[in-house]
């Protein structure tokens, strides 16, 4: 989805458009050499095109099966009012959804355990398992090859009065109408926060765990909204034919809605249906021209090739990025001005008045469990690899409120046991405590919701959305809860969220960039997002993993400033091998050296530690002529 | 001419600053140790020469030759073969397959016999596919797969890490027989005592800036010199 | 239960059905192995192959002839698509070299069909395959016996090639770890070309022999490139012997259930497949973390 850095009222412009295209479409597109019937099709393939979309284009799951669900709602479908188990068509295109969703969820499980190719092959693979179960061992109900021909037609009203939507023109008014429904629920299921998380998702996945969200729900939830949109689809082509009709589930009808999609625009939720409009605009005339009668398929193709290319965003959306592009342009150019001057000087303008005046507050979180003193407990931790003994049974207690630096020469293993502290790797042995409660083997989301939350050393934000919009993925995480939902909502309409998200870009002095999009803004200032991103999710505890890395002597002043600032709403345990600024910064320091504690106590005491001294020096002072 | 001058170099790791204006130099026939605490770039450095990161600005020459920018192949192709921190033995490839391929594009390649006789532990494991192999015979064929390139300038990134002090006993006796050779190295090393054992020169690193530049017997003689970049706190 | 000579035979389907899916399996996984490509065209490529010997047939008697001259316009086809497309797509996104490799795919076909028409072709049986063959109590097609040896054949050079030349030297090595490869001084991207043809070739030599056995239309891929998705899960992706040997499990797998229930027999492929990804994602042979 294209980021629009905009004002808070969402436009309802493009439903406007829609409206306005549908209701225009019989009488002006026939001209074109579109049939009503034709462009009822289209409409089937745009509905199917909705859901599609919401898993493809905004969470960018590549399915190449929505076939097996298009199938199994029009059978289900056709299946119950044929035998006569149902009358009302409308029942049974509610049946008919609910299957596909019911399919929807089944696949979806096992599928959303992989990403990337491994994801598109096991959709490919169920399609076709689909496609064969239609074809043989269920053909008693199906039909087999010949499908179930004979499903009747909606009815509006009862008794004698009903109206039965005949083809033509009520039909296509019929589709429309549901079109426009699914159009407007689709909408408003990407402005939610639902929607800003799935989008999230497709921009950086891993981030997106780690900010507390239970990422394989999310997507399960885009996969059976997708199910449920092709399975209605489905249902409405018996409808609409009177026979439903085996190729529902071939490879080639996954393959069509792919293809349309990216034609007309994947990320613009009417790309697919421009993009089957061009299809089915192909397949009927250019079928008339002499010489040319088979190959529209093969015109496709490589218009197809071309697209892929060069325009990868389909004529939607090319169309959507250019408007974009030149509404936004001098705010574009702005931003990044701004931030080749912050580069230029190398330093940030540092401003430390203006915030000491505000003096901003965060608001204290509550921890999930428990009021003691020790925030983490980290107990006999351990992490072998083979013989290789990463990290060897490290203990130590952080207490509430302090600043905790971790330290130790390369290899010592600190980067493997801050991973474990929020369990983004298991350890071997041992465990951590958040107050009390054991984060160990709940998985990084779960420590989230618990109130431990990291700030990477290489920088993990979501790049095409803007400062604010990051913030809010963060600010969402432990509010709502791992899962919910609140599909209608608008994103932005959580009041705490958003206060939230208000003052953490006071505290980053971000407020001038909110509406900037990531990617533009200047090192130092993405280095404060990311940490500002942890700090969003309200932790109980902060882990810094090396917030100085790369950053110019005054940059490293301000930040430095900054963690004193967020050390009094949280707990802080920080990795960093910038030794001066640690000494300054930490109340207590841990001293790591191959995998094992080598000193835990007052930076006073670090200094004064003669064996923490030669861990440093590699043994310079034991060194003889060897 | 020095063989290789690395002049001013800017390298970014992602959006992250690592070097600042970094220059060093290495003359043909010397050991130079890089030195410093995780973070001041050392690895960086390496892989800014070996050509794996690209720096953003400035010049490294080889021989006179500007070298950044260009793929590691070509870099490679040079006579500069970096021994990675990670060592990169193919798991799936036998101790003699490692050694094949590395000889594959080197035009005056060692034979198998000549690298055998510098570690013959590896002519027990020959047929051994690399991942079972222990760490050190890791790094040993990590070591031997740029020797037998007959690499005129070898990086050794943390050789000795995490191998037993017998093992790193005898690779530092190998190491100092290829600097009495005369084989040029840049060594990135924690154990300063093993580097010093083999270097001439030393440079010291602290975030991303050279910050100290002397022979190895002047800070084996005056370790205090070493503390602003090595020592706890200053 | 279904008679002793049914089994059999069924066994030997799947030999050959199996044997059939290793060799196209075998060029899927290195080109994903080697070039990170998933190549959706792969489908396109048999039918290709099939029509190549339906073509050349009408030239020659020979069978072999046709076989040798319908590699080498594979191998041209081959260089062809990786300079012209497949080489731009190597640092873009996984799902757009799925999408343009899916659109070369269609593009083949369609031009199959303008070719051909839609209409199943025959290839006739080569001379010295003519016949039935005695097998003990069974009596079985020789051509699908020469098929399995044949196969077993250009499998084993595949492997020859793999594991004794230094290009298969490189290609494995390069799978595991290309940054380092690079650093040795080898330029990859060299190989990527020669691996990309190699891969069409041996998917294409799949189909021109699969041609006398069963009807040849322009759709006629598109089933073994499905199960051969599943074989490389089954294998582990990028793993030679996994598609080999997974290739031999799929095809039995088939073949044998649909001597007890031939409705079920594509169904219980992909009813494996989703065992797998719960119990073993990584296959046979695959890499964990590869996922």
């Amino acid at each position: 989805m294209k980021v629009v850095p905009v004002g808070r009222a969402r436009s309802y412009l493009p439903e406007f458009a829609v409206l306005v295209t549908l209701v225009a479409a019989p009488i002006a597109l026939p001209y074109l050499g579109f049939s009503t019937d034709l462009l009822t099709r289209v409409l089937n393939w745009g509905l199917i095109g909705l859901g599609f979309d919401i898993l493809f284009g905004l969470t960018g799951l590549l399915s190449f099966g929505q076939a097996a669900f298009y199938g199994v709602g029009g059978f289900v479908t056709a299946y119950l009012l044929v035998s006569g188990a149902l009358n009302s068509v409308w029942l049974a295109l509610a049946a008919g959804t609910a299957a596909a969703g019911f399919a929807g969820l089944v696949v979806g499980w096992l599928a959303v355990r992989r990403i990337g190719i491994y994801f598109t092959m096991i959709t490919l693979a169920f399609g076709q398992m689909a496609y064969f179960m239609e074809n043989s061992p269920l053909s008693d109900y199906t039909g087999g090859e010949n499908g179930i021909p004979g499903v009747p037609v909606p009815v509006l009203g009862f008794g004698e009065h009903a109206i039965r939507i005949s083809a033509g023109l009520p039909m296509y008014t019929l589709f429309a109408v549901i079109f426009f429904a699914g159009y407007v629920l689709a909408r408003r299921i990407v402005g939610s926060p639902v929607g800003a998380v799935l989008l999230a998702i497709k921009e950086n996945t891993g981030r997106v765990a780690m900010l507390g969200h239970n990422v394989p729900a999310y997507k399960l939830t885009a996969f059976v909204i997708a199910a449920l949109y092709a399975g209605l689809a489905g249902g409405l082509l018996g409808s609409f034919q009177s026979y439903m009709p085996p190729d529902a589930f071939a490879l080639e009808t996954s393959g069509q809605l792919v293809v349309q999609t990216i034609v007309g625009g994947a990320g613009t939720l009417v790309g697919p249906l421009v993009g089957a409009a061009v299809w089915m605009w192909l397949r009927d005339n250019l079928q008339l021209v002499p010489g040319l009668a088979t190959l529209w398929k093969l015109v496709l193709g490589l218009a197809f090739i071309v697209l892929v290319i060069g325009l990868r965003r389909g004529i939607c959306g090319e169309i959507a990025h250019w408007w974009s592009e030149r509404r936004n342009y001098a705010a574009l150019r702005a931003a990044e001005a701004a931030t080749q001057a912050i580069e230029a000087t190398g330093e940030r303008i540092v401003k430390p008045s203006v915030r000491r005046a505000r003096d901003v507050m965060l608001p204290l979180p509550s921890p999930a469990i428990g009021a003691s003193d020790i925030a983490l407990d980290v107990r006999a931790l351990a992490r072998h690899y083979g013989g290789l003994k990463a990290v060897d049974g490290v203990s130590f207690k952080v207490m509430r409120g302090s600043i905790h630096a971790v330290i130790g020469p390369n290899g010592a293993g600190k980067s493997t046991l801050f991973k474990m502290l929020l369990d983004e790797i298991s350890p071997s042995s041992g465990d951590v405590l958040l107050f009390g409660a054991k984060v160990t083997g709940s998985g990084v989301s779960h420590a989230a919701q618990f109130g431990i939350a990291k700030s990477n050393q290489l920088n993990q934000l979501f790049p095409n959305l803007s400062v604010r919009q990051n913030l809010r993925i963060a600010a969402l995480g432990r509010r709502r809860g791992p899962l919910r939902l609140d599909l209608l909502r608008p994103a932005d309409s959580l009041p705490e969220v958003e206060e939230q998200v208000g003052s953490v870009l006071a505290l980053l002095d971000l407020v001038g960039r909110a509406d900037t999009p990531a990617h533009i803004l200047a090192y130092g200032e993405k280095r404060r997002l990311e940490i500002g991103m942890a700090l969003a999710t309200s932790p109980n505890v902060l882990l810094l993993d090396e917030p100085l890395a790369g950053m110019s002597p005054a940059e490293r002043a301000a930040t430095c400033a900054l963690i004193r600032d967020i050390a009094r709403a949280c707990t802080i345990v920080i990795v960093e091998h910038d030794l001066d600024a640690i000494f300054e910064l930490a109340e207590r320091i841990t001293v790591l050296y191959e995998g094992r504690l080598l000193a835990d106590g007052s930076p006073e005491e670090i200094r004064r530690n003669q064996r923490v001294q030669d861990a440093y020096l590699g043994g310079l002072h034991a060194h003889e002529s060897a | 001419m020095s063989l290789l001058e690395v002049e001013r170099i800017n390298t970014l790791y992602g959006d992250s600053h690592v070097l600042f204006d970094l220059s060093i130099r290495v003359e043909q026939g010397e050991v130079v140790a890089l030195l410093g605490r995780n973070g001041a770039g050392k690895t960086t450095t390496l892989r800014s020469i070996m050509g794996v990161l690209a720096p953003n600005s400035g010049q490294i020459r080889l021989d006179g030759r500007p070298i950044a920018g260009l793929p590691p192949s070509a870099i490679a192709n040079m006579g500069v073969q970096l021994v990675p921190e990670e060592r990169a033995v193919f798991g799936g490839l036998t101790v003699e397959e490692n050694l094949r391929i590395a000889a594959l594009t080197a035009p005056n390649a060692w034979s198998f016999e000549r690298v055998y006789e510098v570690f013959p532990r590896l002519k027990e494991r020959r047929k051994s596919s690399g991942r079972t192999l222990s760490g050190g015979e890791q790094q040993m064929l990590a070591i031997a797969r740029a020797l037998i390139r007959d690499a005129r300038m070898i990086l050794l990134d943390e050789p000795f890490e995490g191998l037993a002090p017998l093992i790193v006993r005898d690779l530092v006796t190998v190491a100092r027989n290829l600097a009495a050779e005369g084989r040029t190295m840049i060594v990135v090393e924690q154990n300063i005592a093993a580097a010093l054992s083999f270097a001439n020169r030393v440079y010291g690193l602290n975030n991303g800036h050279v910050v100290f530049e002397g022979t190895a017997a002047d800070l084996s003689a005056n370790p205090e010199l070493a503390r602003d970049f090595l020592g706890v706190a200053s | 239960m279904p008679s002793w000579p049914a089994l059999l035979s069924q066994a030997f389907n799947g030999l050959a059905l199996g044997a059939l899916l290793a060799l196209v399996s075998s060029g899927l996984t290195i080109i994903l192995g080697t070039l990170g490509v998933l190549n959706f065209a792969h489908g396109a490529l048999f039918a290709v192959g099939a029509y190549a010997v339906f073509v050349i047939l009408q030239y020659t008697q020979s069978f072999v002839l046709a076989l040798v001259i319908g590699c080498g316009f594979m191998l041209l086809l081959g260089f062809l698509l990786e300079r012209i497309i497949i080489r731009l797509f190597y640092n873009r996104p996984h799902e757009d070299q799925i999408l343009v490799t899916y659109g070369v795919g269609i593009v083949l076909v369609e031009c199959i069909r303008a070719a051909f028409g839609g209409n199943a072709q025959r290839v006739p049986t080569p001379s010295w395959g003519q016949g039935a063959t005695q097998l003990g109590f069974l009596i079985y097609p020789t051509y699908r016996l020469q098929l399995i040896a044949i196969i077993a054949m250009l499998l084993l050079s595949l492997y020859l090639v793999l594991y004794r030349t230094s290009m298969g030297l490189v290609v494995r090595a390069g799978i595991e770890n290309p940054g380092m490869v690079g650093i040795l001084g080898i330029n990859l991207r060299r190989t990527f070309l020669l691996v990309f043809a190699i891969g069409v070739v041996a998917v294409g030599l799949a189909g021109m022999l699969y041609a006398p056995v069963v009807a040849v239309t322009p759709d006629m891929g598109a089933n073994f490139m499905a199960q051969s998705f599943v074989v490389i899960v089954l294998g582990g992706l990028g793993s030679f012997p996994g598609a080999v040997i997974g290739g031999l499990i799929a095809g039995e797998i088939i073949s044998l259930t649909s001597a007890f229930n031939s409705s079920y027999s594509e169904v219980m492929l992909y009813a494996l497949m989703a065992l797998l990804l719960v119990l073993r994602p990584q296959g046979l042979f695959g890499s964990e973390g590869r996922v």
